[in-house]
């Protein structure tokens, strides 16, 4: 692909400067390098991930009148003919700008090896380390003018699979920045959720003048130490202590401050971790971030927990998860839109697996991912249709079955990359973005 | 005809001594060995490394910390010619050294339990029993063989957590059958079978029924129907049946009997043994192929950032050892001292290839498999927070009477969060940058650079009798393990005397002690 320099590369030209790092002129050769290899369109992904495995027939596939969709209502959205659940009569207005796939389909139905499926396009399998989807998407879709990472992950829930959520073999340099939401204010009532990246800020300590010349020394026994030790752990050092002062000194971490937005938009995203987190994720992506991921895990909308996973009172939580969802989801979507960066901005709305169409003792569904729902939106994608159905009962898949690797072929595409171009895994074998024999679905591109 | 495959395999066979020799002996026979392998390929290996360069590496790989700052002026005031094979058999009598080879172990055993949280409560009890068996110097083999034999109250459930047993082997495997085998396979015998878990391994010879041969030997661990499937750590009512020594293959219609690896049937006649008595004794014998290989290599990736097998637990014939005539000298010497792993650090340390310069001085050397200089490799997490506690004085609680207390919000476990590194090679660690900020921002390390809130820092700084040029001697020591050089005592002093940037000797010293916390130097080792 054309990209002529990724971040790693980078470092090899800039040589150990930190101070470097700090002055304006932030790597104005590479910079230069990089904007001549820029003729298309930027393009950037936006993950809502549902941790847990969402229930399709509460969101986007209900079948109403069929003793499987329980009391669940199924109601029209803006496209004629395709209707969704009550559950999310917000989204429903936005259908048009959707494509729901009705007919995922996998076998696994373990949170861990499905997460990790889902993450990375692969299934675990012996000692290959797979790169989660946002470090190898933002690998390749990263804006070298951007002051900020290229992934960034809101509220993860890692729990389930770890090594779902980290760069695998590509290592830590494509590792997210992980930011968690903080509850500010006394009272409940004036309570604000805010996001903040650990350690930003310089010690209050430390005066301006002080930490040009910390990093002056520094430089300097940089310099002297590695030039006699060449190898990869002192460069990514030096690298990464480039990029955190580049990130410290820009005017990019302005992105995380919410403050500034509108009140009323606030209030239209929900204000809790998620829809607030969809907030910022559009706000990185406008500054240049390639990829962020939002997880919602909880109705009350605290980082921790697998909310979707709905065993027991499958009605009244999804209800209560969708009151948290619906907003945010349709407000991302119309503000991306109206300021212009849906177009460049697929959004991936999954979880791991689905629910099971039958509702069990405990009027909850357990894991099902025979036939389940995931939706994308945004660049690249020929939205306001569906795409493959399910039978009556919900238990099959009727027509087009999907699966995690075409899937992942789709989001490729989407972002104008080729699912087959391949990174060298840990064990010396080219893995491709997607996996081999897997073909984008041309029904889902625009 | 005991081994079918083995003799293909086996290197060691035949007579040999009953104790093995004085470990220089052996080292030199390694390097013997390295040199040959120089020559041939026309490597042209490092300069030795200078006193401290190889102290302070030998206290990482050793004691799990850089040496204290009173630790490296004796040691490089000392004049006598073995001063570094004393310090050797010093540090291995050290609890830093218990303690750093018992977090090495349990990484080697337990390594869920670094990578998913729910496992993390295993920890101290896993590393207390392994601790004590580390201090009392048991050998090897026997705390395998403990470990794969362990009686285990399986119908406790979580009870297992709080014991000093090493029970988490079996609880971070789930108590499956399929977990376990390839558990033991690649802990112990370096051995990865985890493909034909569900196939015939792609580039491997080991078939899918090998696999479940393997795995049959944990066959008789049952799970109660109404189990909690998405709650491994809540394991109850599970039963244990020693009679049971065939497992079925999911999705087929076969069921296979327990066989090793080696394709040997074990001989139940003599009746009382288990399943899993049966496939320790196989496992730590002294015939079986891989086993003290694997320790050895493990042993040796301990103390160069590399196995000659690399990845350590990848023995495979796609993955050939780069020397494999030291691997199988070093698993004669330690079957030889009876599995003691005290012998085969002193053979390791006490070669020349281990005592090389991190200074590249020829192309040849950039190749790690070489082994023709100390590359630059990452510290362990642990490693990382006790040389920084060390370099700035921080007391650490756990060191007193009961080590393994776990208190989540220490300075320790944050550390650990933070730089756990997910790369499978110290040879590979990158820095992030949510660690470097916390290096260049965060509290920990603003207050150890703080004259208000260090200890060590205002003790050098307001202490009467020392010039500025000691100071600076001391900054260094006490982080770098090493003295400046000529022209870093020039810039370093210029700036101490000038001020700083503020202006003020004492914030002066804190900025040097800043920049020399945060330099790769001090993060890596080399």
């Amino acid at each position: 692909m054309p990209r002529t320099l990724s971040r790693r590369n980078a470092g090899k030209y800039t040589g150990l400067s930190l101070l470097g790092a700090a002055a304006s002129g932030w790597l104005p050769g590479i910079a230069a390098q990089a904007a001549q290899s820029e003729s298309k369109t930027h393009r950037n992904c936006i993950l809502l991930w549902m941790s847990g495995g969402p229930s399709q027939i509460e969101t986007f596939d209900p079948k109403e009148g069929h003793e499987n969709g329980g009391p669940t209502k199924a109601i029209d959205t803006s496209v004629p003919g395709v209707q969704i659940s009550e559950n999310l009569p917000q989204t429903a207005r936005v259908m048009d700008r959707l494509a729901v796939i009705r007919s995922m389909s996998t076998k696994e139905g373990d949170h861990s090896r499905a997460t990790y499926f889902m993450h990375t396009g692969y299934l675990p399998q012996g000692p290959i380390r797979y790169p989660t989807v946002g470090s190898f998407l933002s690998k390749e879709l990263l804006d070298e003018e951007c002051d900020l990472p290229a992934f960034v992950s809101v509220n993860p829930f890692q729990a389930f699979s770890p090594a779902a959520y980290g760069p695998g073999f590509l290592g830590p340099a494509r590792s997210p920045l992980v930011v968690a939401s903080q509850m500010t204010g006394q009272a409940e009532d004036t309570q604000q959720v805010s996001f903040e990246v650990s350690n930003l800020k310089r010690s209050k300590r430390v005066t301006r003048a002080q930490a040009d010349a910390r990093l002056k020394l520094l430089s300097s026994l940089e310099h002297d130490f590695l030039k006699l030790r060449p190898g990869g752990p002192g460069r990514s050092h030096v690298q990464s202590y480039q990029q955190a002062i580049r990130m410290m000194e820009s005017g990019a971490v302005d992105a995380f401050n919410l403050d500034g937005e509108d009140d009323m938009l606030r209030d239209a995203y929900g204000r809790n971790p998620f829809g607030q987190g969809c907030l910022l994720a559009r706000r990185l992506v406008e500054t240049g971030v390639s990829f962020v991921e939002v997880n919602l895990s909880s109705a009350d909308g605290a980082g921790g927990g697998a909310g979707w996973d709905t065993h027991q009172d499958n009605f009244g939580a999804v209800n209560a998860l969708c009151g948290v969802l619906d907003p945010a989801y349709a407000t991302l979507i119309s503000d991306l839109q109206q300021r212009g960066l849906l177009d460049e901005t697929l959004v991936v709305w999954m979880g791991e697996f689905g629910r099971t169409p039958k509702i069990n003792d405990n009027t909850g569904r357990d894991h099902w991912p025979r036939s389940w729902s995931t939706v994308l939106a945004g660049a690249g994608i020929k939205m306001g249709q569906t795409y493959g159905s399910t039978s009556d009962d919900g238990t099959e898949v009727t027509n087009d079955p999907m699966t995690v690797q075409n899937l992942m072929a789709t989001v490729c595409r989407a972002l104008d990359l080729d699912h087959e171009m391949t990174n060298y895994s840990n064990v010396g074998r080219p893995v491709p973005l997607a996996d081999h024999g897997s073909a984008p679905v041309q029904l889902l591109l625009s | 005809m005991r081994y079918v495959l083995l003799t293909v395999i086996i290197v060691v066979a035949g007579d040999r001594p009953a104790t093995a020799g004085p470990p220089r002996d052996a080292a030199a026979a390694i390097d013997r060995l390295f040199q040959a392998a120089w020559d041939r390929e026309e490597v042209t290996p490092a300069v030795p490394a200078q006193d401290a360069e190889y102290f302070r590496r030998l206290y990482l790989d050793l004691a799990g910390r850089i040496p204290a700052v009173s630790e490296i002026r004796d040691l490089l005031a000392d004049e006598s010619t073995d001063k570094r094979l004393r310090v050797v058999d010093k540090l291995l009598d050290s609890p830093a050294s218990v303690r750093h080879f018992t977090t090495s172990l349990r990484n080697a055993f337990i390594p869920q339990a670094n990578s998913q949280p729910q496992f993390r409560a295993l920890i101290p009890g896993f590393e207390a029993w392994l601790w004590q068996r580390i201090s009392e110097g048991q050998p090897y083999n026997q705390i395998v063989h403990d470990i794969i034999t362990t009686e285990l109250n399986v119908s406790a459930g979580p009870a297992l957590l709080s014991t000093t047993s090493p029970d988490a082997f079996f609880v971070v495997r789930e108590l499956k059958p399929e977990n376990l085998a390839s558990g033991t396979a690649r802990a112990f015998l370096g051995v990865r079978l985890d493909c034909a878990q569900c196939h015939d391994h792609p580039f491997d010879r080991w078939s899918q029924r090998q696999f479940w041969n393997m795995a049959a030997f944990y066959s008789g661990f049952t799970r109660s129907a109404d189990d909690d499937a998405d709650n491994p750590v809540m394991m109850q009512n599970m039963t244990e049946k020693t009679d049971v020594r065939s497992i079925g293959i999911p999705g087929t219609e076969d069921v296979v009997p327990a066989v090793y690896l080696t394709g040997l049937e074990p001989d139940w006649e003599d009746g009382s043994t288990t399943p899993r008595q049966k496939l320790a004794n196989w496992v730590v014998d002294s015939e079986n192929p891989y086993f003290a290989k694997m320790a050895v290599n493990r042993l040796w990736a301990q103390f160069f950032g590399r196995g000659i097998v690399d990845p350590v637990d990848d023995f495979s014939e796609n993955n050939p050892a780069s020397h494999p005539e030291v691997l199988d000298l070093l698993a004669e010497e330690f079957i030889n001292s009876d599995y003691d792993v005290k012998h085969i650090v002193k053979v390791i340390t006490a070669t020349d290839v281990y005592q090389l310069s991190s200074i590249q001085t020829h192309a040849s050397q950039e190749e790690s498999s070489h082994f023709a200089r100390a590359t630059l490799r990452g510290l362990t997490p642990e490693q990382f927070f006790d040389s920084t506690a060390e370099a700035v004085g921080y007391y650490q609680p756990y060191r007193s009477d009961n080590p393994f207390v776990v208190d989540m919000n220490s300075p320790r476990a944050q550390f650990l969060d933070l730089f756990r590194n997910n790369v499978e090679s110290p040879l590979e660690r990158e820095t992030t940058i949510l660690q470097a900020l916390a290096m260049m921002n965060g509290n920990f390390i603003d207050n150890a650079t703080s004259v208000d809130d260090s200890q060590t820092l205002r003790a050098i700084a307001e202490f009467p009798a020392m010039s500025d040029e000691q100071k600076l001697d001391t900054l260094f020591l006490s982080v770098l393990s090493r003295r400046p050089s000529k022209s870093e005592r020039r810039r370093f002093g210029d700036y101490l005397l000038s001020g700083g940037a503020s202006e003020n000797p004492k914030s002066a010293l804190a900025d040097v002690f800043w920049v020399l916390l945060n330099s790769s130097e001090f993060l890596l080792n080399h």
